[in-house]
């Protein structure tokens, strides 16, 4: 006997030819790494044709691989279509991997400081190749990851297919529908701009409002009583490290336990109080391989494309202004899945609507099997159920409008108005003062006064008339005084307003007009009101515009204008007198400014 | 919806295969326009972070150094300003004065080669040629006359830009005065010998670094002796968070890039140097600089109630409405109770339910008020949030605005 390297190869080549043992070796490989499926088992497989070999070896990979361990060998051809599952199941593992995969490698390029991680956003996007298509896949899957989450369960509700023996897969499917919306709410502060710190700062006060230990929690959630460099690592472990091993662990038990139990079927398939997940007939039988093997390879390329088809073309993760403690933006929200709680908050009490009716909502829906014990899971014999389930959608979708920023918090309308065509890009929106293309921001002072003319006037005979009445009544002078007070330079203030040029500046007419348009839908509180645009030079490549709104004072008590016998709001009258002896309202003005360089491009 | 349920193998591993490629193709049309991408993201980012910058120096830098850059007077110097980026106005007309110098040497010596041409006694050139030489010395008399006259415009520009110096060494502001060579010695022009060897600011304060660096710099730490050089001013201060200042360092970035962005590069002229209030001259329409604006309230509340009483400060209620709802915002949170407590009832439940706690023994209704506006964090009602009031109304707002506030909200039964 020699002795050979590769003794077995190298004897099977003297024994049946180079070209058998070759391919016998790639066999033998093959059915190694499937654990079980062997070139020719595969083949038969993927053409749809019944395995040849006894027993049959489609099984063993469940049986002896690990991968799919835990994954049935077959289900009920019931539960394979649309209905009942809607896929949602699914989709929520697919996400958990998806965001898995996109969140590591968003990780090589974060660090979590206050000083460094905004910067780290701008690299992502300004120095990493294909870093914005990562941020917002991430971002994009975990919104849909929270919305297909909650409708996993809404479903589970309505196909009462949390009855027994499934209980306690609810319960721990509950737990991972919390761990996930905690988990999108931490992922939130990562970016450290605007929008996640004030996001943050509303949701994480809810809180405080827990009686004697709120107080503590909150502490330890901000690591400080203010957001700040502790409070972001803290956010941040939890966001890549203990929420997703929770969520892992959770994970695990939750499909245990429904391969266990087996996918419930559709309600009318089953006798009343039975549950035959588990005796799945032979006609019904859908094999893991090829079947569902192929449709989940078909979904996964499926779903993964739909991202990135949203997020070549509609979709971009938000990133603001960095984020400033000191500065409240208007309209701050919670995320859109913590609206609710928000909504829910304006209702009065902060402890009871923010800490205990939450409390309630989730540990209701976590005794729900338990509470709800009929046998049937047919629909029409649960009604109490169904309604109590719609009942759930209808109030959390009430409150979550009500938890928008729009829903009773008032704002003066100056203030809200400005800010409406002013404020910075935010969810794929800007104020449309900033669109102006830089070529039409002409300088010049422009006023609103200018569209309440009739047409029978030319606009420089328009423009005249304004200026030579706010010249009379002083309202041109406390503009300008305004203007200087808000640091415009002296070489900039305007002389008098001109005409709007709507030839060469067509967007600025438009504008403008929408300026004027808002100004004109409060008249209770802005009565004889105007509003100017004036833009000036301030660098090269740099405009500066500023906003200003001038109205008659009107009395406001309680948030609420005063209105007189005829539904006319209340002005407030000055000292002085006209030439005619009659009182002059006070005249209140405010502006608002910014700046736009050229290259910032908010109309691309 | 079945069409997701394709029910042929093929069907599904060819529709499969075909959403990878796809999704593989896409893919890779963004990976091949990235570097555009980024590109401009960064224009654009840059682009935003001027206007940011714009932002806060109009409301942090502009009462001192002036709304377009141009300095205030006596109080801090011009940033809109040549020499700050390397335009050197002295040198530019000393290199136009020695151009113009060498030229007419080389003039010279070409007349006087044809003069010794023309009188030659050895070898007198005949008639024809006498009367060309004749052309060409016209020619180049009339160059050399250019010449002088650019000599004489330099010389003039420059004797402009130096009185201008002039003024400022007079007026005692010229920073760094110290440096300057023992003008005893030669006897020449002081400011003049100054810009020979200190022809751009860098130079002139002996930067090693860039200009980004040196702005950055000066913005972080502010500039410790500038009061002194600038007697009408407080001095520049220490803007950064890292020098115990209100800014973060990506603000300070956005500052310095909002100035850096004043850079004409080679447009600049020697008009825009004399423009800018470098050295503390007088505004360009001849008035003086502003009041400087009246200190901020702070948070020290025995302080701020006892120059009340000093000053004989009475706040209107109904300037304080007007803050109140407009200026500052309050009325954005402190509204219906949800977020702050009511606008609503205030003087009514500091009186019944604030007061009596232990803490407050001894507080007026006016006390607690200021307290509350000028140190938010230091007691917060039970059933809301610490945290959510900024802490900086104090430094926002004059005492006069604050007791107006007060006044305001003590008409709030």
């Amino acid at each position: 006997m020699t002795i050979l390297p590769f003794p077995s190869f190298l004897d099977d080549v003297k024994e049946k030819g180079f070209k058998k043992a070759v391919f016998e070796g790639i066999d033998d490989s093959v059915e190694r790494l499937t654990a079980g499926l062997n070139v020719q088992d595969l083949r038969e497989a993927f053409r749809g044709e019944t395995a040849s070999r006894r027993p049959n070896p489609r099984l063993t990979p469940h049986a002896d691989g690990f991968w799919l361990h835990m994954r049935p060998s077959y289900f009920n051809r019931d539960v394979t279509g649309m209905y009942p599952t809607f896929r949602l199941g699914w989709l929520s593992s697919y996400f958990v991997f998806f965001e898995t995969i996109t969140g590591i490698l968003l990780m090589l390029w974060y660090t979590p400081s206050p000083e460094i991680a905004y910067g780290d956003m701008l690299t992502i996007l300004s120095n990493v190749p294909l870093g914005q298509l990562m941020r917002d896949m991430h971002r994009l899957g975990a919104e849909f990851m929270v919305a297909v989450v909650a409708m996993h369960m809404m479903r589970t509700w309505i196909t009462g297919s949390y009855k027994k023996p499934r209980q306690f897969t609810w319960f721990t499917g509950l737990l991972l529908l919390v761990i996930t919306g905690f988990l999108s709410f931490s992922g939130y502060l990562l970016p450290w701009d605007q929008l996640s710190l004030w996001a943050v700062t509303i949701g994480a006060s809810m809180a405080e409002a827990t009686p004697v230990v709120g107080d503590q929690v909150n502490l330890l959630l901000r690591g400080a009583p203010e957001l700040g460099a502790n409070g972001l690592l803290r956010f941040y472990l939890l966001h890549v490290l203990a929420l997703p091993a929770l969520l892992f662990v959770f994970y695990g038990v939750h499909y245990y336990k429904v391969v266990i139990h087996g996918h419930s079927l559709p309600p009318q398939k089953e006798n009343i109080g039975e549950d035959t997940a588990k005796r799945v007939p032979l006609d019904k039988r859908v094999y893991f391989i090829p079947d569902m093997l192929t449709y989940e390879m078909m979904w996964l390329g499926a779903t993964t494309f739909i991202i990135t088809v949203l997020c070549i073309w509609f979709y971009h993760a938000p990133l603001e202004n960095h984020a400033d403690p000191q500065v409240t933006p208007l309209g701050t929200t919670a995320p859109w899945y913590f609206l609710w709680i928000q909504g829910a908050l304006k209702l009065g009490d902060k402890f009871f609507w923010g800490v205990a009716f939450p409390t309630i909502a989730l540990g209701g829906l976590a005794l729900l099997p338990y509470l709800d014990v009929t046998p049937s899971r047919r629909y029409a014999h649960r009604r109490f159920m169904l309604t109590i389930a719609s009942l759930l959608i209808s109030v959390t979708t009430i409150l979550s409008y009500m938890g928008l920023a729009k829903f009773a918090v008032q704002t003066s309308a100056e203030t809200e108005i400005v800010h409406e065509l002013t404020f910075e890009p935010a969810h794929s929106k800007v104020g449309v003062g900033r669109t102006i293309p830089f070529d039409q921001m002409i300088v010049g002072a422009y006023s609103t006064a200018q569209m309440h003319h009739h047409d029978d006037m030319s606009p420089n005979d328009i423009i005249a008339e304004i200026n030579a009445e706010a010249l009379v009544n002083g309202q041109f002078e406390q503009m300008i005084q305004e203007l200087k007070d808000q640091h415009v330079g002296a070489n900039q203030l305007p002389l008098r307003f001109r005409a709007i040029p709507a030839a060469e500046a067509p967007t600025l007419m438009r504008v403008m007009e929408a300026f004027a348009h808002h100004l004109d839908a409060e008249p209770k509180e802005l009565p004889n009101v105007w509003g100017a645009l004036v833009i000036t030079d301030n660098q090269a490549g740099l405009k500066r515009l500023d906003w200003v709104v001038s109205w008659d004072s009107v009395l406001i008590e309680g948030g609420e204008v005063q209105l007189d016998d005829n539904g006319d709001p209340i002005l407030v009258y000055s000292d002085q007198v006209d030439a005619e002896g009659n009182p002059i309202p006070v005249r209140r003005i405010y502006s608002d400014h910014l700046f736009i360089h050229q290259a910032s491009a908010y109309f691309d | 919806m079945n069409i997701l349920f394709i029910k042929s193998i093929e069907g599904r591993i060819l529709a499969g295969i075909t959403m990878f490629v796809g999704m593989m193709i896409l893919v890779g049309w963004v990976a091949i326009n990235e570097e555009a991408r980024m590109q401009s993201f960064v224009r654009q980012h840059t682009g935003r972070s001027i206007e940011r910058g714009a932002e806060l120096f109009a409301s942090l830098c502009s009462e001192c150094h002036g709304e377009e850059g141009y300095g205030a007077g006596d109080r801090a110097p011009g940033l809109n300003n040549p020499h700050l980026f390397g335009f050197d106005p002295v040198g530019l007309q000393t290199a136009a004065i020695t151009n113009a110098n060498r030229a007419l040497v080389r003039l010279n010596k070409e007349i006087d080669r044809l003069l010794a041409e023309l009188t030659d006694a050895q070898n007198p050139p005949p008639e024809e040629r006498q009367s060309e030489i004749l052309a060409e010395i016209a020619m180049l008399e009339a160059q050399v006359e250019e010449q002088d006259i650019a000599i004489n415009a330099a010389v003039a520009e420059r004797i402009a830009v130096l009185e201008t110096l002039d003024t400022a060494v007079e007026n005692g502001l010229f920073p760094l005065w110290d440096t300057v060579v023992d003008i005893e010695q030669t006897g020449d022009n002081e400011v003049e010998v100054f810009f020979n060897s200190n022809g751009t600011r860098l130079a002139q304060v002996g930067w090693a670094g860039d200009l980004h660096g040196y702005v950055v710099t000066t913005l972080i730490h502010g500039r410790p002796g500038s009061a002194r050089v600038y007697p009408n001013s407080t001095g520049m201060a220490a803007w950064s968070q890292t020098a115990g200042g209100p800014l973060r360092q990506d603000q300070i970035e956005d500052l310095a890039a909002y100035i850096l962005n004043w850079d004409k590069g080679d447009n600049w002229t020697t008009e825009d140097f004399i423009a800018v209030a470098q050295y503390g001259k007088p505004l360009a329409d001849g008035s003086l600089p502003s009041e400087p604006p009246p200190p901020p309230a702070g948070d020290n509340v025995a302080g701020i109630l006892q120059r009340w009483e000093l000053e004989e400060v009475v706040g209107s209620a109904v300037s304080g409405e007007m803050l109140y709802d407009q200026e500052f915002g309050c009325t954005d949170c402190h509204r219906a109770g949800a977020s702050a407590p009511d606008t609503i009832g205030t003087t009514t439940r500091i009186r019944n339910e604030r007061l009596t706690l232990p803490q407050f023994a001894g507080y007026t209704i006016e006390q607690y008020i200021v307290e509350s506006i000028t140190r938010p964090g230091d007691y917060v009602v039970e059933g809301y949030s610490s945290g959510l009031m900024p802490v900086n109304f104090g430094l926002r707002m004059t005492d006069q605005q604050l007791a107006d506030i007060v006044a305001y909200l003590l008409t709030q039964e």
